[in-house]
């Protein structure tokens, strides 16, 4: 109770906490709707690579951050994340024309040139310390500015202005390609705006929670909403719901035990998992008996 | 719609599939596909729907190069095998209504009422039995509202009523001017509907005939 008040208080007097929170917000709700057309469309390694690619645009922002002063060019390493993670997109695309047997060797390839990228400009970059390695990589409730903020909220009113205009094409594509084509949908351009929207929530969402939970955090609550829903419409609304009580819980336990927050998000999300999979499996077993 | 094929040859990797195929489906016409299973009829379709590549100015829909086409309209396509993403919840309402590109009207409640779908509207398609499926799909390629309609094998797993039900629907379609291309293995299906018949064999050859 202590804490919760003080978790509360600190939430109306401190600025950049608030900035978390709705970041943290914006995220459960986008994340899984992402995330859902990841798992169909079977992206998930995509939404790795990306991210590790991001990182890489990130770790080069702070590094030329700190050699050209912001009064000359102010760089935004969120910026770099989102130009690399869309670069990234079109890479693997490039690598795929090469590699036609194997294709998920583009990704392997683009994710290991982003870890390399990162880990030598993290080295090479004077004053990081290793908190901020650590906050890339499992996140960080204070890395959220009032830039960052402005950046996530237009994302995310864009992405879900994407989504209410063009859902019915995104159903189409993500269920049976073949009729999306066959009906008239524009299949390439749809797909690769919805890689490029991959690319801009990784890069723009990697900052609170981590380049390496990222992914987590769209496919977790997607994965868990599969098993106890029947239709598309409730997937995706217990999806959100998982997601926003894994954020609220773990923002929460986060802040008051300064655990890093995206892993304490996703282990709650991997919580929820268990306990849905615990129910089901019980239900399954009283059916059985019952029979 | 009409349909003209010219000089189509389609080959998988060393193996001639469709070898110089000519003909013209016109405008309103009903024309069966017939032949035994590996002799191109599911090519054939693929090649009229871009889903494979094939030679500029083979196929016209309406004189115009449908490698040309940027993207096709008033086409409807029926599967043999539809490719839906298993496991990931989705019921029949919305698959439906994401195909039909505008809101629900009079047409959509036709189109559900006719193939009877509304016993399994709300069911996740994954829990539909085989003939439940087709209808499904049938109703999906009819809001489009086809003006070429292509069937690839529609009474597969489908039980006499349903089969009663489709020929009803494309009847209909008949009447209404829709041009129709259907394969089928069984030649007296629909053989009250059709204008012709193109047989394809092993070899690649073709005959035509009414």
């Amino acid at each position: 109770m202590i804490l919760a008040t003080g978790f509360f208080e600190s939430l109306i007097e401190f600025e950049p906490l608030r900035y978390a929170l709705i970041a943290g917000l914006c995220i459960g709700f986008i994340a899984p709707l992402t995330g859902s057309v990841v798992i169909i469309r079977r992206l998930s390694f995509i939404a790795d690579t990306l991210s590790h690619f991001s990182l890489a645009g990130v770790t080069i922002g702070v590094f030329f951050s700190k050699l050209i002063p912001s009064d000359i060019i102010k760089i935004n390493p969120i910026f770099m994340g989102i130009i690399f993670s869309i670069i990234g997109t079109f890479i693997i695309e490039l690598l795929r024309s090469f590699y036609k047997n194997y294709k998920e060797l583009s990704m392997t390839i683009l994710l290991s040139l982003g870890v390399a990228l990162s880990g030598l400009f993290i080295a090479i970059t004077p004053g990081v310390s290793t908190s901020y390695t650590n906050a890339l990589l499992f996140g960080s409730i204070m890395s959220v500015d009032e830039n960052d903020i402005i950046i996530i909220l237009i994302t995310s009113v864009a992405i879900l202005i994407f989504a209410f205009l063009y859902h019915k094409q995104i159903v189409s594509l993500c269920f049976d390609e073949t009729y999306a084509r066959v009906s008239g949908i524009n299949v390439r351009v749809l797909q690769l705006a919805i890689t490029i929207i991959l690319a801009i929530v990784i890069s723009v969402f990697m900052d609170l929670v981590g380049v390496l939970l990222i992914s987590a955090l769209l496919i977790v609550p997607v994965a868990t909403a599969i098993l106890c829903s029947n239709s598309f419409k409730q997937t995706i609304t217990s999806a959100i719901i998982f997601s926003e009580v894994s954020i609220l819980i773990g923002f929460y336990i986060s802040y008051t035990l300064n655990f890093p927050i995206g892993a304490t998000i996703v282990l709650f999300n991997i919580l929820i998992l268990l306990v849905v999979v615990t129910i089901i499996r019980i239900k399954k077993h009283y059916v059985k008996k019952e029979n | 719609m009409r349909v003209d094929v010219q000089n189509l040859s389609f080959a998988y990797t060393q193996k001639l599939i469709l070898n110089n195929l000519s003909f013209t489906l016109n405008h309103g016409e009903f024309l069966t596909l017939l032949g035994k299973n590996g002799t191109g009829k599911s090519t054939l379709i693929k090649c009229l729907l871009k889903i494979v590549k094939i030679p500029d100015n083979t196929i016209f829909f309406d004189d115009i190069d449908i490698n040309s086409l940027k993207k096709f309209e008033h086409v409807g396509y029926v599967p043999q095998k539809v490719e839906f993403s298993y496991e990931f919840p989705i019921n029949v309402s919305e698959i439906l209504s994401c195909a039909y590109q505008r809101r629900k009207d009079d047409y959509y409640t036709k189109i559900i009422n006719a193939l009877n779908i509304n016993p399994f509207y709300r069911d996740n398609i994954n829990n539909l039995s085989g003939g439940q499926f087709q209808r499904v799909t049938i109703a999906r390629a009819l809001l489009n509202r086809p003006q070429l309609l292509i069937l690839d094998e529609p009474t597969v797993g489908v039980d006499n009523e349903n089969i009663q039900s489709l020929l009803q629907v494309l009847s209909d379609l008949k009447k209404h001017s829709v041009t129709i291309l259907l394969s089928t293995h069984d030649a007296d299906f629909a053989k009250e509907l059709s204008d012709r018949y193109l047989e394809l064999d092993e070899v690649g050859d073709y005959r035509i005939y009414r």
